[in-house]
């Protein structure tokens, strides 16, 4: 046992009535959010008052890049900041993750995929299609292109066939466009919709689920029957009217679709990660940490900052994790039914052109390495990703484990 | 000390007065209020300075509904509570802050008693936080000094509650309800949920920072060995009621009610030559929101006072009123007994009763019973053995062994 002497028995000893009693609701996290937002709103009005302020890079941000770079500060906060902040229990987390084959293998895909994102079509600089390169074979193949009009192969050809070179590695298509390149920008499309939409979706989700776990009563009953209508209209139904109604008129804008594409799914499809959330928020609100900080005085507001929200985000991080493969599932689809326009970049588009013999000279299977290797990148992204959201919640969530 | 400490020590720290906390049970479409809860029904006692009182009853007794009442967790439906003089559902915003530094308290579940994201540091300084101290380096350096205080090593605060054993764990829920020096301590089965030797420590401890700091405490508890332990006095409940309330030693040595009595006989003997008498409770916890007429202790009663008509052997009333309740709610039917001897024995009941007008009115319902006319025996047993348990509600009044108690054989 400590000491027990009497002479230190005010232990906290502080003068209650000298103490402030001040209750800073702003925090240096919070501080960094809401500076990252301002920086993210200046940007754009000086984009809308002056012109790009991007111009050193060379980057005039389309609407949708706007909505993306707002998500990021957000995942800045509630994302990269707790996972440095507790660096240990990322670093545990991590090497749980990395044990497991499954999680090793997604978590590299993923990470792969972000960076891609983030500076692959820079980092690989491909210069301008050259339509006189169109249809290039992939390296140690062939294609037989002796009754191709006006074609010309950049490797060997011999005897009626076109051999691929390392300048393609995976060909080209019928304007000359590196099926790599176009496998990048898929990438970053379908990573710039799915984490611009799960910003939204998180958001909402988090915000609304809580609000009805943790006020209840009928707060909770109208939020949860407005779910329950919301869920009756599948989101993808109200981006396809829209898109019928409106996509012609905003065809000279850049991004074709995917702001809207975004912002409806985000603003539509968050109702079963929010009954997710409140139905965590309910256990917790009666949990013995919640209780003794009420008991110390604690606000409404002080628990849900610290508690019960923290405690949501393995819960919301899964079920996001998992609802962008769909997402991106979404997208090629309607880029593959011309619902959507996301400019030249998304793998629906690749798909479509690979597919459709209209205008192209070659049956599809002589010129398989279009539709095979953007199928392929398709396959393994929705795969990486739905396998590392079940993985995470394996790792995030051990209680369930033991069950 | 802080400013606000009590300056006078003449009234009770604590004092609650006819306490209700009654929960309306909402059922149908409308969600129309049908009947309440009591959970708390009219609760009344004292906590002088420096003095530990327990609380004692079993689980669903109302006792941890009563604590989060005292500390204005939730709002009471009736009665007063009053700290340092003040009633706290006046309590200004001010005055509610200074309530809640002053009463600590730790819960029962250690399971979630602790922010599974939160390192030890950050849940024992919580509630520094909460009041307003902002400087890290100064909470750091309060909460380590605490936690020593309680037995653990200052390596435990980086540490994450998943790694923490059950009696750690309470260690820092104590350590939690300590940081702001409190005056009053309200513990909540603060041990129940651990192993015996660890017991033994964590009320050790308790005793410990009770004397070191001059608490006062609420002791909350199903366990009497603890309350003999730690408590100067013990308030027994049941059902939302206090029926007794007495030091410890004389609600050990002369237990004035019945309940009383059975808890008591419940505690594991340490001495197998000891003289207690065993005493067994028959039947199941009432349920609250349907609480039983007359005193709410007689379905169970050993000691249910028989009817002034007939004579009884000991407990051989108890027998034929378990018989009749059961008969009542339609529990007993002539299904699985073949015979009267049968039934009999299943209820303990003797071959014959020794006043023989009841064994009349006894073995004409028995043959009611067997002949599948349960209404015809029950209403015949509830003529015959009527008792002034189930009409009369017993008051907490004084009893001749010094201390009240709330049980109508006292008020014959």
């Amino acid at each position: 046992m400590p000491s027990t002497s009497l002479e230190d028995a005010g232990f906290t000893d502080i003068d209650w009535a000298n103490e402030s009693g001040g209750r800073s609701v702003l925090d240096a996290p919070t501080l960094g959010l809401l500076a990252g937002v301002l920086a993210v709103a200046a940007l754009l009005v000086y984009d809308l008052r002056v012109g790009t302020p991007f111009g050193l890079l060379n980057w005039d941000p389309t609407r949708m890049d706007w909505l993306a770079l707002a998500a990021a500060v957000l995942f800045g906060r509630y994302g990269c900041y707790p996972l440095v902040r507790d660096r240990d229990r990322t670093l545990s987390a991590l090497r749980s993750l990395l044990a497991r084959p499954a999680g090793a293998l997604s978590f590299a895909f993923v990470v792969g995929s972000l960076l891609l994102a983030l500076v692959g079509p820079e980092l690989v600089s491909f210069g301008y299609p050259r339509l006189e390169h169109r249809l290039q074979p992939p390296v140690f193949a062939r294609v037989h292109v002796a009754d191709v009009y006006a074609y010309s192969c950049v490797g060997e050809l011999s005897g009626g066939y076109c051999h691929g070179t390392w300048r393609y590695p995976l060909g080209t298509d019928r304007y000359g466009e590196s099926v790599t390149e176009l496998l990048f920008n898929g990438n970053r499309v379908a990573v710039k919709l799915g984490l611009t939409t799960a910003a939204i979706m998180g958001v909402v989700a988090t915000a609304v689920g809580t609000t009805a776990g943790y006020v209840g009563g009928l707060v909770d009953d109208a939020l949860m029957s407005y779910v329950d209508v919301q869920q009756t209209i599948p989101a993808l139904v109200v981006y396809i009217v829209l898109a019928t109604l409106f996509l012609g008129e905003i065809g000279g804008v850049g991004d074709g679709g995917l702001f809207a594409l975004a912002l409806v799914f985000g603003l539509l499809d968050w109702g079963g990660i929010a009954r997710l959330v409140r139905s965590d928020v309910l256990t917790r609100r009666s949990a013995g940490y919640v209780r003794a900080a009420r008991a110390a005085g604690a606000s409404d507001l002080h628990v849900i900052r610290r508690h019960v929200v923290p405690n949501s985000t393995a819960t919301v991080v899964t079920a996001l994790t998992r609802r962008v493969p769909l997402l991106v599932l979404v997208q090629v689809a309607l880029a593959y039914l011309e619902l959507n326009r996301a400019g030249s970049l998304s793998l629906g588009r690749t798909l479509r052109l690979a597919l459709s013999s209209r205008v192209n000279h070659l049956p599809w299977h002589e010129t398989w390495w279009l539709s095979v290797f953007a199928l392929a990148f398709l396959v393994v992204f929705v795969l990486a990703y739905s396998l590392f959201g079940d993985e995470l919640r394996d790792v995030l969530d051990p209680n369930e484990g033991m069950v | 000390m802080g400013a606000d400490r009590r300056d006078d020590t003449t009234g009770p720290l604590l004092s609650v007065e006819n306490l209700e906390k009654h929960y309306p049970v909402r059922s149908g479409l409308l969600r129309r209020t049908t009947g309440y809860v009591k959970a708390v029904d009219g609760i009344s006692f004292e906590i002088r300075e420096g003095e530990t009182v327990g609380l004692v009853g079993e689980s669903g007794c109302g006792k941890s509904t009563a604590a989060t009442t005292i500390l204005g967790l939730e709002e009471p439906t009736g009665g007063t509570v009053r700290f340092d003089g003040q009633d706290v559902t006046d309590h200004d915003a001010d005055e509610r802050r200074a309530f809640r530094r002053r009463a600590g308290v730790v819960f029962q579940a250690p399971t979630t008693a602790f922010d599974p994201r939160m390192t030890v540091l950050e849940s024992v300084a919580e509630p520094l936080e909460i009041h307003g101290i902002t400087d890290p380096d100064r909470r750091r350096r309060l909460v380590a000094d605490l936690i020593e205080r309680v037995g653990l090593p200052e390596s435990m605060l980086y540490r994450y509650p998943d790694d923490l054993s059950g009696g750690e764990k309470q260690r820092l829920a104590l350590a939690r309800a300590l940081i702001l020096n409190p005056d009053l301590l309200v513990a909540d089965e603060p041990v129940s949920a651990l192993d015996v030797s660890v017991q033994a420590e964590i009320l050790s401890l308790l005793e410990t920072m009770r004397d070191e700091l001059d608490l006062s405490m609420l002791l909350i508890t199903h366990d009497l060995s603890v309350v003999r332990q730690v408590c100067d006095r013990v308030a027994v409940m049941y059902l939302g009621e206090i029926v007794e309330i007495a030091p410890v030693e004389a609600l050990f040595a002369d237990p004035q009610h019945p309940y009383t009595e059975t808890l008591l006989a419940s505690i594991p003997e340490p001495d197998p030559r000891g003289e207690r008498t065993s005493v067994e409770l028959t039947g199941d916890v009432p349920d609250p929101a349907d609480s039983p007429s007359g005193c709410r202790f007689h379905p169970r009663c050993p000691k249910a006072i028989p009817p002034d008509a007939y004579e009884f052997d000991d407990g051989m009333f108890r027998a034929v009123l378990d018989l009749r309740l059961d008969a009542e709610a339609g529990a007993v039917t002539a299904d699985g007994f073949a015979d009267a001897s049968e039934l009999r024995d299943a209820y303990d009941l003797p071959a014959a009763l020794a006043d023989p007008d009841a064994e009349a009115e006894l073995v004409a319902a028995i043959a009611a019973l067997l002949d599948g006319r349960t209404a015809v025996a029950a209403e015949r047993l509830s003529e015959a053995f009527p008792t002034v348990c189930e009409r009369e509600h017993p008051t907490l009044d004084e009893t001749a062994a010094g201390h009240p108690a709330a049980c109508l054989r006292h008020e014959k």
